[in-house]
């Protein structure tokens, strides 16, 4: 039966290839979302998303004791994204994979070709024997053909919150992000909750880091043992020097949930501890969900977050001209949209490029904007042209010829589409 | 009466009504939380016109959410003489079936009706009462008896803030 189901879902990836190189990227009975998208020093594009096929539910999984059901797969694009191969399954036990649109898996890539992948498994405890979230990661050194076994970073531990916590796991480490320093180590950060109490309702932040392109990892160690939202997913980004940013939303003792950013050393060390990027004051005491995205630009750094503290809610992009030690007040993105969320930001030589996700009066669209590097807006708003449904869940990279990629989810599937390089462009594209 | 048939009465009514306290246990905890569309959760609010609905929007994986969603049952038991009811909408994600909700439901709160979406896109579903919803849990809304968002909340309250936004409703 096992082999009948890979048979099935192997000719069904490869029917999908042969169709061609339409946009959308998932196959077209999965179901795909929470997407993420990276590039490498030569140009490939990985876009991986968290993918349901109809064989893999519920009792049929064959995980009776798992709540959650879905895999995770990559495809490669060699040209720009215009085409992909055939996707790859990346975990290799069916069905571990604990990704949604706001815990989702990410990806990044390292100078010498090698992608490196992070996300949430669904394992069951060893002693306790039920379910708990662990943080995994694995890497594919052939280009994205083969994954090596992944391997979970997170220390199983023994606390037992399964009445209290993420729909009866026992513990959690999830909502996980993922970055490469400067000096080549890679850096995974989720929020850990094996010391949440009933008393004591926030977050650690927990990491660990490879030195030697993923081969092997030091232990997890933890870098805030509180006060960050348990279910709101962190980003990390490269920073000029040798430092990571991590963004996360602090928990205040009166309850606010900021957006901010902190910067960790090459020794898993605060070397600036977290910083408010000057969005309003949002007393909230629930799940913002949505990550504050990030961008770095020499010693320039961008973040976009969702703010409900503010008048009119919605998306806020905000800039530091010293590196993410201090923040310019946040902006509004998008004033006149009935909702904005879910942004995401990256940087090219020219342009800053915001996208997020809005509704003016229809369904969820995906909508961007450029900005030049002093955080003044360059051109109008702009909606990607994605067809009726809702799209939703945008992440966005820079190509090397200027212009954009954006991956969004949309009607169960992984969509793609290039963005202009400059406003200029855009405008010409118009007429 | 004889004290044999006293005793068979008595026993048959213990029986009874312990088999009536485990059908009420199973109807309201086993059933699978229903997954709905759209067309469904209007139906489901057009029958509640003329109540007041404390609808409640949560997530198996949502602390705070699990923590309110008892105070919120307590505001429905202590309001229900003056037509307040109370439903719950989960934005886990809905896989092919509700085994993770249904189990917590069951464990926390089983006397909570709650339901799932059926398309994997929340908006759908809370657009029906919302379309400004950004995306944020927990989020309860009190509605009218005229169907309409009397109060949005978002974020874990206490029973009194609660019970203070429904009796505004009614009044």
């Amino acid at each position: 039966m096992n082999l009948f189901k890979s048979v099935a879902t192997t000719v069904a990836f490869a029917l999908y290839a042969t169709l061609g190189q339409a946009d959308p990227i998932s196959p077209i009975d999965h179901i795909a979302v929470a997407p993420d998208i990276a590039i490498n020093d030569i140009g490939d594009i990985a876009v991986i998303w968290v993918d349901r096929s109809p064989e893999l539910s519920g009792e049929h999984s064959g995980h009776d004791r798992h709540l959650s059901y879905t895999d995770l797969y990559m495809a490669i694009s060699k040209d720009g994204g215009n085409t992909f191969d055939t996707p790859a399954k990346v975990n290799h036990d069916d069905g571990v994979v604990w990704g949604q649109s706001v815990s989702r898996p990410r990806i990044i890539s390292a100078v010498d070709g090698t992608w490196h992948i992070s996300y949430a498994a669904n394992e069951i405890h060893p002693d306790m024997h039920k379910p708990v979230l662990t943080s995994h990661y694995t890497r594919s050194t052939d280009g994205g053909v083969t994954f090596d076994a992944p391997r979970r970073l997170s220390t199983l531990t023994n606390s037992d919150l399964s009445d209290m916590i993420h729909g009866g796991f026992t513990s959690a480490a999830a909502f996980q992000t993922i970055t490469r320093a400067n000096d080549g180590s890679v850096h995974l950060f989720w929020i850990d909750t094996r010391h949440m109490s009933p008393q004591e309702s926030t977050g650690a932040l927990y990491s660990a880091v490879s030195r030697n392109g993923g081969a092997t990892f030091d232990g997890d160690r933890e870098i805030f043992a509180a006060n960050v939202c348990p279910c709101c997913q962190l980003m990390a980004t490269t920073s000029a020097g040798a430092d990571v940013l991590v963004s996360m939303r602090d928990v205040s003792d009166d309850g606010h949930r900021q957006a901010t950013v902190t910067r960790i050393g090459p020794d898993s060390t605060i070397t600036h501890d977290r910083v408010d990027i000057g969005t309003a004051p949002w007393q909230i005491e629930g799940c913002p969900l949505k990550p504050t995205a990030l961008a770095v630009k020499d010693d320039a750094v961008f973040t976009a977050v969702y703010s409900g503290g503010e008048a009119e809610p919605g998306v806020f992009f905000s800039w530091s001209t010293d590196g993410g030690k201090s923040f310019a007040r946040a902006i509004p993105v998008h004033s006149d949209a009935l909702v904005s969320d879910a942004p995401t930001v990256t940087a090219n030589d020219n342009h800053l490029l915001v996208a997020w996700h809005g509704k003016t009066g229809g369904p969820r669209r995906v909508f961007y904007r450029m900005y030049d590097f002093a955080g003044a807006p360059v051109g109008d708003i702009r909606s990607v042209d994605s067809g009726p449904g809702n799209a939703s869940s945008p992440v966005v990279v820079a190509l090397p010829n200027g212009s954009f990629r954006v991956v969004w989810e949309q009607d169960d599937r992984i969509h793609t589409t290039v963005l202009p390089s400059s406003p200029v462009e855009i405008e010409v594209g118009l007429r | 009466m004889t004290a044999c048939l006293r005793r068979y009465l008595t026993t048959a009514a213990l029986f009874g009504t312990v088999a009536l306290f485990c059908f009420a246990r199973l109807a309201s905890g086993s059933d699978p939380v229903r997954q709905i569309s759209p067309d469904e959760f209007e139906a489901i609010l057009a029958e509640q016109q003329g109540n007041i609905v404390i609808l409640n929007l949560w997530a198996t994986w949502c602390a705070p959410c699990l923590v309110e969603i008892p105070d919120l049952l307590k505001v429905e038991s202590e309001l229900k003489h003056r037509n307040v009811s109370l439903i719950g909408v989960s934005v886990d994600e809905p896989a092919f079936n509700t085994n993770n909700i249904t189990r917590m439901r069951d464990k926390r709160f089983p006397d909570f009706l709650t339901y799932a979406r059926d398309n994997r896109d929340t908006d759908y579903l809370i657009s029906v009462v919302d379309p400004a919803w950004n995306e944020v849990v927990p989020t309860t809304y009190i509605i009218d008896r005229a169907g309409e968002i009397h109060t949005r909340i978002q974020g874990k309250k206490s029973l009194k803030e609660f019970k203070a936004a429904v009796l505004a409703a009614i009044e």
